[in-house]
This record gives structure tokens, sequence and C-alpha cells, in this order.
């Protein structure tokens, strides 16, 4: 219940957290909303001597909207995002947001942070990836931006060097006759999902012009079925198209045994969630209202 | 008017929602303990090194099973035979038996500090294989404690009528393949706590969240070597028990030698959530084996013999109580005379069981259930009509095994559930559903809330036992000031113990809750207590009420006596109630009176007026209540164990889809009866709390270990206890049978007796038993719906001749 010691240093600018976490070195780690970070602490999963809190630098949780393009602040917490304009129009956003945890965990945690967890557990690194996103990063080498897709390079690893921080993510805003859902399922609100997928379509009538697939929970880290896009770029949207884009999906999962179920179970989930995601999309790009996020117990 | 009946708003309520509890983590301490675990489930201790603990700044002293043994002696066991030599101390001396038993406390000045130490302690392990199956436990390959020679704590036949004539007249056999209940537990918002204070003077102090410290007291001293009037125990509100505290007073005597130690400063320990689920007890593991069912032709069962294995985790603690306990409710709610259960239980590397809600009996009620269904499937009976062909009908009913069950209406709690939930219309959506190949199921779950038990049942376990009857006390007293001042010997942990007792002194007086005070809670030098004292087995409704009920009668009669005298006026004259001046007893149909103050005021103050014979009145009373009980036949394991029975009748109606394997409660229905109800409101709560506990249960909730002995589910992230986002709307009925054993006819129901398992099973099992399922484990998560679906078991599962 109680973290090991360490000591504490607060941010107020990003070159300040880039210096602090330099200078500090391998025992230091950013921290945002705490929410992944803290409760490894607590149960002494993670010493390190030092924590930065990014939390007060200004500017860095800003959720904008600029020439067809979205971005958002690493320190955007859940709440805010589901709360946006942004979510409001783009609705794979809002089934992603809303979906996470509890209110008070969408209160206090981060995308930057979801994304930097490197856990495969975790949403937005799936979502970012449906979105192809690009995260934006900075550290004591300078700025530059990577595409989400291979961001999170192994279970709890991701791109960053050491002294770097993300700043942001961005994608570009859907265009017309695009539309996507982000659908899961899971136990409860407060726990991980058992298994959640991504879909974002580009349609041209039951033509599919593009399309982008990535599973979340399903392997030891966010997975990009890019076998599965495939299965459906350039076909009509029948069922036999979308049942081999829900097996592509499937084989390209790498799903672990857990308290969540087994592999042959989360593959039965994945290929449920692919097909829902597919159909879901497909009628937000015809314009039809759909909420769906995450299916509990 | 009459308070009793009445949704009065609880009194607790706003004490408790403006923070003003009195919880045990609130109080502050010198010390605060960690402590130290074990991360296997079976391993030999070759050494431990506490320096580097003990040379951290701000730590007070560090124990380990040395300390133990210097200072304690092993917890009295219950049980009989080999497993009365278990050697149960706060600390694992040369072996752990299961992941997260303690192996060394560090109490120091700050609970973090204290955890700093604990990390550096370095205990050297020596791996052992491990036993997790009590089946296989039984072969005593493998020895939870080398020292008893066997993981068999007891073993014992119930048997009643003639079951082997039963079988041979039988129109039907349906024998069943091997069932299990599985592990979980409650998981209340406060885990387990206490503080303690080793004294110059030699007592201990403790405050705690113990939920039967009548008997904590009793196990404590001994433990301690003290004298058992120097263990001082106070408890106040507790955040929930579910029966769970009932045996934190090991973690109590750690915490009070680590006072010793310490120089006698007051150690605090407050478990953590992952401590909580890893260690602090888990509910009642239970398979049943060759179980064969004897039924005439209607399907009417005569007659069942099994063999139940229960599995009790490393340590026996109130085990092997639990094998005797389910007898309260041999026959389940149904007529059948001849039985023959053949029970045992062992030991396994895993975490010790204790009692959970619906303790020991929801494992047979459910068993019971499964054997219904799973007869009335194999032969075509509906599950209602198999019910109410199977029913027992005429109360007070005397099971075979001597238990009397005291009132109800099962057939009544059937019609009004299917009422509730609306039957036709779910059967036909069912059938419909079904024509396409879809999977809905409708099951039925009956089930016992047996209450205020009889302590001399232990006695069938272990005839040695000084246990017998029940009891609970109250005093009242009409103070100085004219207030009515109740105190009872419970801490209530929800269930509004203050609201009810304000309910039944205001009856009984003709006056107002509102001018009654409760004070709860379980307090050795300032609350009246009896043994039996404490929050578990669901009984306040009838110990608790019926002390304070007696104490009424008491002080009425003392009020009489005095006013009768001051109004010169005859006793039967007089009544009680509230006038211009507040609550007072006066002379029917004339305007004397004497209000309560002026009543205190002739004994507490200017009672040289009172005469000889009122020497005796002191206006402070106290009653004792014991339920009329007989100590058991110890040889027939044959007599009255419970006083009281509620029921409970849930019905649900769910859909189980194949994508997901997730059994979505399309309707769900619950039917309660406890007698008289005092406070509907807090029974409806009651009601409410143990389907969602029940729901949980069945669908989320599993303790599940791998064949290392690791539990797999130690936090919140695995164990998911059920959120308001899981549970179903429940329609809620209410039927009254009044007990006749009972003063008020209420009888205790707060634990609901797992209906929502039986409930679930049975709908899941109707919903795919086309599919060639037979429903034989109690946890029915979609990952487990997933693995039956893959593979169907209804081949081996069952057959009938
Ligand atoms: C009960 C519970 C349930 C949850 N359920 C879900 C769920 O269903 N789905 C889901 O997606 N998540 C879930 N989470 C995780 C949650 O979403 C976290 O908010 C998120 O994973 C971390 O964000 P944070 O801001 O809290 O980061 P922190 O916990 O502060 O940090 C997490 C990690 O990222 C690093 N970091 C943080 N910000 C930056 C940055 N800008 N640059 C570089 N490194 C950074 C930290 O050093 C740390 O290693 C759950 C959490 C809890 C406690």
């Amino acid at each position: 219940m109680y973290p090991a010691p360490f000591r504490y240093h607060r941010a107020e600018s990003v070159a300040e957290a880039i210096g602090m976490l330099s200078e500090l070195g391998e025992g230091a780690r950013a921290l945002a909303g705490g929410q992944s970070l803290l409760v490894l602490l607590k149960i002494r999963f993670d010493e390190p001597t030092d924590l930065v809190d990014l939390a007060r630098i200004p500017g860095l949780d800003a959720i904008e909207q600029r020439d067809g393009e979205v971005r958002i602040g690493a320190l955007a917490t859940h709440a805010r995002i589901a709360r946006s304009e942004i979510a409001a129009a783009i609705p794979i956003v809002r089934d992603c947001a809303n979906g996470i945890a509890d209110n008070q965990v969408r209160s206090r945690g981060t995308i930057g942070g979801n994304l930097c967890s490197g856990d495969p557990s975790c949403d937005w690194p799936a979502l970012l990836t449906t979105l192809d996103a690009q995260v934006h990063c900075e550290g004591p080498a300078g700025k530059r931006s990577l595409p989400v897709d291979g961001f999170v390079e192994d279970l709890y690893a991701t791109a960053l060097q050491e002294g770097e921080i993300v700043t942001g993510v961005s994608f570009a805003l859907p265009g017309p006759g695009s539309a996507g859902a982000y659908v899961g399922f899971k136990r409860c609100a407060p726990a991980y999902p058992t298994t959640s997928v991504g879909v974002q379509l580009t349609l041209s009538g039951a033509d599919c012009v593009d399309a982008r697939i990535a599973l979340g929970s399903s392997g030891l880290t966010p997975i990009h079925a890019t076998a599965a896009e495939a299965e459906l770029r350039g076909q009509t949207l029948g069922e036999a198209v979308i049942r081999r884009a829900a097996e592509a999906a499937v084989a390209a999962s790498d799903p672990i045994d857990d308290q969540r179920g087994s592999p042959a179970f989360k593959r039965r989930l994945i290929d449920t969630l692919v097909r829902r995601g597919i159909d879901v999309a497909r009628r937000r790009c015809a314009g039809e209202q759909v909420e769906v996020s995450h299916e509990y117990y | 008017m009459s308070w009793v009946g009445k949704s009065l708003r609880r009194k607790e309520d706003d004490r408790l929602i403006r923070g003003k509890g009195l919880f045990t983590d609130d109080e502050p301490a010198d010390l605060h303990l960690y402590i130290l675990r074990s991360p296997y489930a079976h391993a030999r201790i070759r050494g431990i090194d506490t320096s580097a603990a003990e040379a951290l700044p701000g730590v007070a002293c560090v124990l380990t099973g040395q300390d133990v043994l210097e200072h304690c002696d092993p917890f009295m066991e219950l049980a009989p035979g080999e497993a009365a030599e278990i050697k149960d101390y706060p600390l694992a001396r040369d072996k752990v038996v299961y992941q997260g038993e303690p192996v060394a406390a560090v109490a120091a000045e700050t609970a973090a500090l204290a955890m700093d130490a604990g990390q550096l302690i370095d205990v050297d392990y020596e791996m052992l294989e491990p036993v997790l199956d009590a089946a296989e436990a039984l072969k005593d390959e493998v020895l939870v404690h080398d020292n008893i020679g066997t993981n068999r704590t007891w073993q014992g036949v119930f048997e009643y009528g003639d079951v082997d004539q039963a079988f041979a007249e039988a129109a039907h056999v349906v024998r069943i393949g091997p069932m299990h209940f599985h592990r979980y537990s409650s998981t209340p918002l406060e885990n387990n706590a206490c503080i303690a204070e080793w004294t110059r003077q030699g007592t201990v102090e403790f405050l705690c969240n113990n939920s039967f410290p009548g008997f904590a007291q009793q196990l404590l001293a001994p433990g301690l070597r003290l004298p058992v009037e120097k263990v001082h125990i106070r408890a106040y509100d507790v955040g929930g028990s579910f029966g769970n505290k009932i045996w934190n007073y090991v973690y109590m005597a750690l915490a009070a030698l680590a006072s010793k130690k310490a120089g006698g400063l007051r150690v605090k320990w407050s478990e953590t959530r992952s401590e909580h689920l890893l260690a602090s007890g888990h509910g009642n593991e239970r398979s049943y084996y060759d179980t064969e069912v004897a039924l005439d032709k209607d399907g009417v069962i005569t007659a069942i013999k099994s063999r139940h294995i229960d599995d009790c985790g490393a340590y026996t603690r109130y085990e092997p109580l639990g094998c005797v306990i389910w007898s309260q409710v041999l026959p389940a709610t149904y007529k059948l005379r001849n039985i023959r259960i053949d029970f045992s239980q062992a030991l396994t590397n895993k975490c010790p069981v204790v009692p959970n809600r619906g303790y020991s009996r929801m494992q047979q009620l459910w068993f019971m259930e499964r054997v219904v269904d799973i007869c009335a499937h194999e032969l075509g009976i509906p599950a209602d009509e198999m019910r109410l062909r199977n029913y027992i009908r005429d109360f007070p009913y005397e099971t075979p095994n001597g238990c009397v069950y005291d009132s109800g209406d099962y057939p009544a709690m059937l019609a009004k559930a299917k009422e509730l939930i609306d039957w036709d219309k779910w059967v036909a959506y069912r059938d419909q559903a079904r024509a396409e190949g879809r999977y809905v199921g409708i099951g039925i779950g009956t089930t016992l809330d047996s209450g205020t038990n009889n302590f001399g049942q232990a006695q069938i376990m272990n005839p040695q036992l000084p246990f017998s009857g029940n009891s609970e006390a109250c005093i009242i007293r009409l103070d100085f000031d004219g207030n009515v001042v109740v105190t009872l010997g419970t801490g209530p942990s929800g269930q509004g113990h203050e609201t009810a007792a304000s309910q039944v002194v205001a009856d009984e007086l003709n006056i107002d809750p509102a001018m009654v005070q409760v004070r709860t809670g379980f307090d050795t030098a300032w609350n009246t207590y009896v043994g039996h004292s404490g929050t578990y087995a669901s009984q306040f409704a009838v110990t608790g009420l019926s002390a304070v009920h007696g104490a009424c009668q008491k002080l009425k009669a003392e009020m009489r006596k005095l006013a009768a005298f001051v109004l010169e006026a005859a006793e039967e004259d007089l009544e009680f109630g509230v006038g211009e001046q507040g609550p007072e007893v006066r002379v029917k149909g004339t305007d004397q009176f004497m209000n309560y103050w002026a009543l205190a005021n002739l004994v507490n103050n200017n009672n040289a007026v009172l005469d000889e014979s009122l020497a005796d009145v002191t206006l402070n009373v106290r009653h004792v209540y014991r339920p009329p009980f007989k100590v058991p036949d110890v040889e027939r394991k044959f007599g009255n164990l419970t006083l009281t029975y509620a029921s409970q009748l849930h019905i649900a109606v769910v859909e189980i889809d194949p994508d997901t394997c997730h059994a979505k409660i399309l309707a769900y229905a619950a039917v309660d009866d406890c007698g008289t109800v005092i406070n509907p409101q807090i029974a409806h709560g009651q009601v409410h709390g143990a389907t969602a506990h029940g729901i949980g249960a069945a669908i989320m909730e599993s303790f599940d270990y791998d064949e290392g002995g690791n539990l797999l589910t130690s936090t919140f992230s695995d164990y998911c206890p059920i959120t308001s986002m899981n549970i179903p709307d429940v329609v809620y009925g209410n039927i009254q049978n009044p007990s006749p054993f009972s003063y008020s006819g209420a009888k205790g129901m707060g634990e609901g007796g797992g209906a929502p398992l039986h409930t679930m099973s049975a709908a899941v099992q109707d919903a795919l038993h086309g599919a060639g399922i037979i429903i034989t484990d109690s946890f029915v998560s979609p990952p487990a719906l997933h693995r039956m679906l893959q593979a169907p078991n209804r081949e081996q599962a069952v057959s009938v001749d």
C-alpha cells in the first residue's frame, strides 16, 4: 500500500521535465495522472528513486482541431477527452474515452500516461493505432514524431529514449465516408478489458475504400491487424469478407491466459468484437447514431 | 400504533454518512504493523534474517516465529482427533503452508516505514510440493501439517431414514458426476483492522472490527497466555463483515505481541485489500462425489446419497464446524426423508476458510438445488413443477435430522416470484428463442437462511466442546435525566441495529423511536455482552431484539411499580405513553402521570420518599435472551440446530450470447420470507445486497490458484467484485410467515443463503441443457461457460436408470 521512498520533483515546463529526467537517470519516472504508475509503486512492483511530476506543465492538456488534424496534449485526461468536441464529432474517440475504467480513473488518468505505460491492456494505444496517429515526443535530442504503430515495443516498453517524454498525439480528422467504432468486453468498469477492438472504415456505398483495425488486450503489445484490413480493403462488405477479416484479426492476435479468460475464449471474443466493430463502423459511415463502448458482465 | 413493521429511516446513517462512525483505522496509534507474508504455498523456513530491518531508524521491533513460540500458545482447535494437534500461531514457525501466511511482522513509527523495514527481512525458503485439491489431499501424500500425519480434519456420515430401501423401491435413479462449489468470499468495504495495547497492568486492550468478539476473547486469552478477564475488547462500527471478520483474532494476537515487545505502545494493524484477498479468509470450497438420487414415478425425490469433501485451506480456525453447520439445512426445502451423506474435510495449501455469508449451508443448498434441477431436466419435468412436487409444505416441520423448520410457504413464494417476473411471458420467450437456436434459460433458486444457531451442534463435530445454546444480552436503563438508554452486545456491520432496537423499545414504551438512545458495539468494559455476542449467523432480529424486548419488560415492571407507589394507583391502571412533558407513565383515564425524569429522579435523587418495597428498583436492568435449545444427540447427529428458517426464492431469466458466452440476465425476481418484518426498508436492503453478492459470486468472483499454489486473483483487477453496473434490476417481493419461535415472529435474514448462485446455475442449465451441458460448477462466468460450450459434459455428468 505504501510506495518505497522516492524523491518528488515538479516540472514547470517541458524543457525542465526533460532536464530533470535526463539528469536523474534510470531511476526516474515521469508522473502524469498516476493511475498506472502509482498502482505499481503501491504494490512495489516498481521502486523508482525520483518522480518528475508533469501534471502542472501548462498547455500540455490541450485538445484541438486544426486544418483537418486533431491534436491531443499528453496531459488530457480520459474524462476531458470524453467530454470534448472532438469526442462528440468522432464517435470512436468517445467510445474509447468513456470505456476506460471508472469515473475516478478517467478523471485523473491521461492519454499520454496511458500510451507510455506500455500496457497492452490499455485502450488508447489500440484506438490511436486504429486512427493511424502520430506520437509527438520531446527529449534531450530534441523533438520527434513517431507513428503510434510500434510505439509500444514490448510489454511495458515503449520507443521513448531516456529523458524523453510524450507531449501529445495527433491524427487526421476522419473524412467524409469514414467512421469507426471501439468496442470491448470487460468484467466490470474498474477492470481492464478482456479484449478490445478498434475499427475505422472508409466506405463508398458498400465498398470498403480503406480500413484500419487494431486490437487491445490481445497480446503483449497493441496489435495492428494489417492482414484483417487487407481482407476488407477494396472489397464489398459482405458476410464472407467480414468473416475473413475477423479470422485474420484472430490470427494476428496472441492473447495470454489469465483471469480474464483462456486464449481460446479471447480469440472467440476478438472474432466477435471485430464483427461488432465493423457493423457499428459501417452504420456510422451511413450516418446512423450508434452508442457503443465496452460490454460488461 | 406500532413502529415495528415501519420503514423507519436508519438512525445510524446520519452519524455514518457524516464520517462520525467509530472505525478502528480512524483511531491513532503509536506504532504501525507490517506483516511480511509467504510468497509460497508450501515451503520450509530455513532461516530468517531480521537484522537490517531492526537497524532501520524508527523500527520498534520485529517479530518472527521465534517470538510467538516464546510468548504464545497455539490457538485452541475446535477439531477432535489428529486435527486438534494443528499448531496455529499468529506467525509461521518452521514452515509456511499457504501463500500469504504471515512470516514476520515489523512495528514501526509509520506504516510506510514498517513496510520499508519489512522488505529488508531476508527469509530463506526451501520450496515444497503443495497439495491444492481436497480429494487429493485426503490421500495424505503431501501433508499440510506434518505433525498430525493426515490432511483429514473431520469425517462423519449423516444417515437418516432407510436409504437402501428407498433406492430399491425407486422408479428412477439419477447418478450425477462430480460437482464443485467454488471458492469466493466477501469484500467488505473495510478490511480487517485492530489496535492492541499490552498495558503495564498486564491487560491487553483491543480496538478492532472483529464481528464475534465474545468468541475472539475466549481464543485470544489462552493464546496470549492470559486469563480471560485480562483481554479487553472494543468493537464499534464495522464496515461489513459477512462472517469474514470472525477470525481476525489471529491478527489481534500479533498486534498484541508487537505491543508487548515494544514496551506497551499502542500498535495498529490495518489490512490492505490485497492482503485481504490473499490471506484474510475465503469461503468454503466443496466437492460432491458419487451422488445418487432415488425418485418415484412422479419425480418425487425419495432418497439421496453422496460424498462431500470440504476444502478448509491451510488452517482449521472456525472449522471443522462447517462440517456440521450445513446439516442445519440437510434436505434444503424438500421433503425427502432418506439421506446418506458422507462428509469429510481436508486441509490444503490454500488460504484458510472463514465463515462467509451463507456459511456452509449455501454449499448444501446449492447441491440440493442442482440435484433437483438435474433430475427435473433429465426426467423432463419443468423446474417449477419439480419443486412443487418436492417442497415441504407443513410447518413446523421436523427434518430427518431433527431440525425444526419453523414456518414458511415455498409454493406461495414460487407463485409470487412467478407473478413478479411475469413467468408465462418468459416461458413463451424462452421457447421461441430456443426454436431460433438461442440459449435462453429460466432458473429457480430456493434457499434457506437458517438463523440463531444452537452452538450445541459443535458437539456433533467434537463432543468435548463446551458450547451449547445461544444468547444475547441487553441493558436498558432510564437515566437520571429521563433518557431511555439501550446497550447491546452486538457490533453492527450495516444491519441497522440502532434503528431496529429503537423500534422495538418505542413499541414497548409507547414512545417515539427518536426518544430511545441505542449504544451498539461490543465493549467488555462499558457495554453488556455474553459469549455469543456478535453479528453473525442471521440472528440479531431474534437474539438481539429478544434481549431488547425482554429488558423492556423488566424495566416496565420497575417503572410500573414505582409509578403505582407515587401515583397511588394500581399497577393494572397504569399505561405508558407520551404526554405534554414527554414520555410518561400515567393512570388510565385521569390526568395523573409521572414523566420519565420524575420517575428517574425518585430513584437517583429524591429517594428518601421511597418505600422499602421499592428497594430493588434501579431502573437499570439487564436481560439475557436464551433460545430454547437442547444439546443435540451427538451419536445420531440429531437435534434442532437453528431456531428460525427464513426462506428466499429467486428466479432469473438469462440469455447466453454464444459469442461472448455471457449469461446476460434479462429479468430477475427475489421473494423473501423472513417472518414478521421489523423494518421493511432494511430487510429489502439486505435482500438486494445478498442478491448482488450472490450474482457476483456466480459470474465474477472466484479465488483461483495455479498449480504452484499461487493465488491468481489477489487484487481487484483479477478478483472482480460485482459493481452497480453488473447488477440487474431486481424485482422484490415479500411474504410473511411469522416464526412461532421468536417473540415477534421475526427471523434472522442477513445471509440470503446464496440464492442467486443456485438461481444462476439453474438458469444457465436451463439454457444449455439442450446443448448437452449439465451445470456442475457454481461458477458460471463467461470463460467458464466458454469452456463448457467447447466440451459438453452431459454424457459423463449424469445418467438415469
Ligand atoms: C482501476 C483501474 C482500471 C483501469 N482500467 C483501464 C482500462 O479499462 N483501460 C485503460 O486504457 N486504462 C485503464 N486504466 C489505466 C489508466 O487509464 C491510466 O490512466 C493510464 O494507463 C495511465 O495514465 P496516467 O496519466 O495515470 O499515467 P501515470 O500512471 O502517471 O504514468 C504511467 C506511465 O507513463 C509514464 N508517463 C506518463 N506520462 C508520460 C509522458 N507524458 N511522457 C512520458 N512518459 C509518461 C510514467 O512514467 C509511467 O511509466 C485503469 C487504471 C486503474 C487504476
